[in-house]
């Protein structure tokens, strides 16, 4: 019976051990496949820096000087980073090896660069961030989720598949968005163009549609809203082909229009001052539409 | 004559023009400005002749060169090892760039000519990418299971998403040929096929 319970405590004991040992075995080959690396490159005003990034995400944010700042996490040795600078132009891509896959192939990329540098950022399955900037900024990718934020005086374009968009505080931006399923939210972005097309993603417009700029929400199936205070100047149309729309905000109706103003399919007119007013066109095929009054807790 | 018959007529005349070309090159002055681009491109290609033709001593180098790494045994005394283009059809060689640009000119030009035309004809929207409706998905669906086969679910999923919406579309258009909003609607469609096909193809996925 002694030598029964001695002989289990043991083989437990040996259990735990093994145990142990594969715990860190797995461990130090985690360490040991990831990895970090860090670039630096020396720039001048505007310059160029993109990232390409199979697999993982891209955030970049301003720089303190003229100096871009890459860092690297690399998932595993199955993946490299090539860097090249020509001239003003940095550029970054992941470069998969034999036997890369999603998961090995991941490279996260924290980057800097200058302010006011445009930035191409792509990536197939990670997230996209970009704050901070008054370049150019132009981020790309069939899943990318992407993030934009306090961009101002700049081209922001943004093409996803199924990755959902967030544009929040962009000032004077010239905003191209184009996602296929993905979900659209813009929170206080303005400009002289603001135009998002989906085929299927809902599209969530908060802010004040800005002052002379033409804004166009376009959606095929999916829903439309745009919430916005009451002292928005704007002239608005409004259409559902298929689908319902409705207005919360009395609208200075409008005489003529070039489409029929089907009660619940459409509406169409102007609110706040004509001169500083901003033209707003929404647009789904069998989504609904819903233009809705800001209240002050938003 | 009209101007696409003219623009037609322009490869097959070489040199000067036939009666009815000139009386047309005399009243459009769109195919006149035309006629006149392509004869300088024609001329300017013909002053590249001289100054492009290589010296002897480069093909004689080339010879050597090939000959030293083994690649060439028997030497040729009175030519070159590589023929000459220049050599072989003298002038006329300066025809085939010639011809592409004319070509390209052309095909440029008639492009503009034709949109304007369409929208003559009948007020059926015109696609911005006219070939996408011809793009095999099946074919796209392929590639991105070569490539990226961890995306190949949602491509195809969005893929039937956005060919739903071009069919949807394209019935408003029939049913009401003049709705500006349908016809856009359509045009967002193609639009956004085409950037999934454009995001398929591209470089980051391979």
């Amino acid at each position: 019976m002694a030598d029964q319970q001695a002989w289990g405590s043991c083989n437990m004991a040996s259990k735990r051990a093994a145990k142990l040992v594969a715990i860190g075995v797995i461990v130090a080959g985690t360490l040991v496949a990831e990895s970090k690396k860090e670039y630096h490159f020396s720039v001048g005003p505007r310059a160029g820096v993109s990232v390409m990034n199979p697999y993982g995400s891209i955030s970049v944010k301003p720089s303190l000087n003229n100096t871009v700042v890459v860092n690297a996490f690399l998932h595993s040795d199955k993946v490299e980073v090539d860097n090249n600078q020509n001239g003003n132009r940095v550029d970054i891509q992941s470069h998969l090896l034999a036997g890369a896959d999603a998961d090995s192939g991941r490279v996260d990329y924290e980057v800097l660069v200058p302010a006011d540098a445009s930035v191409t950022l792509h990536s197939n399955t990670g997230s996209l961030h970009a704050e901070k900037l008054h370049g150019d900024v132009s981020l790309e990718g069939p899943g990318a989720a992407v993030d934009v934020r306090d961009v101002s005086d700049a081209h922001v374009h943004v093409k996803t598949m199924n990755g959902a968009v967030n544009l929040d505080n962009i000032q004077n931006g010239h905003v191209e968005v184009d996602s296929l399923s993905g979900d659209v939210t813009l929170r206080g972005v303005t400009g002289p163009l603001v135009q998002v097309v989906s085929t299927s993603g809902r599209i969530n417009y908060i802010g004040d549609f800005g002052n002379g700029g033409e804004y166009r929400l376009t959606s095929h199936s999916g829903d439309i809203e745009a919430t916005i205070p009451e002292w928005t100047s704007a002239d608005v149309s409004a259409r559902s082909v298929r689908g319902e729309v409705h207005d919360d905000i009395p609208l200075q109706p409008k005489n003529h229009t070039w489409f029929p103003l089907d009660k619940g399919r459409a509406f169409a007119g102007t609110m706040g001052r004509v001169a500083v007013s901003s033209t707003v066109v929404l647009r789904t095929f069998s989504g609904k539409i819903h233009l809705r009054k800001r209240s002050e807790k938003q | 004559m009209n101007c696409v018959e003219l623009q037609q007529s322009l490869a097959e005349v070489e040199e000067g023009n036939s009666t009815e070309q000139r009386a047309h090159l005399r009243a459009c002055p769109a195919c006149s400005a035309l006629v006149k681009d392509l004869s300088l491109i024609v001329a300017e290609a013909r002053e590249l002749q001289a100054a492009d033709e290589p010296s002897p001593r480069v093909w004689n180098s080339i010879e050597t060169a090939l000959r030293r790494e083994g690649l060439i045994r028997s030497p040729r005394a009175a030519r070159p090892p590589v023929s000459s283009f220049g050599t072989r059809w003298g002038t006329a060689r300066w025809l085939v760039p010639a011809a592409a640009m004319l070509l390209l000119a052309l095909g440029i030009h008639m492009r503009q000519q034709s949109v304007p035309n369409q929208f003559a004809r009948q007020a059926s929207v015109t696609v911005p990418v006219a070939n996408a409706s011809d793009l095999n998905d099946d074919d796209l669906l392929q590639e991105v299971a070569d490539i990226a086969p961890e995306l190949k679910t949602q491509y195809e999923e969005n893929l039937r998403r956005v060919n739903e919406s071009i069919r949807d579309a394209q019935g408003v258009v029939d049913e009401s040929p003049n709705d500006e909003d349908a016809r856009r609607s359509l045009m967002d469609a193609y639009q956004q096929k085409s950037m999934l096909f454009e995001m398929a193809m591209d470089r980051s996925l391979q």
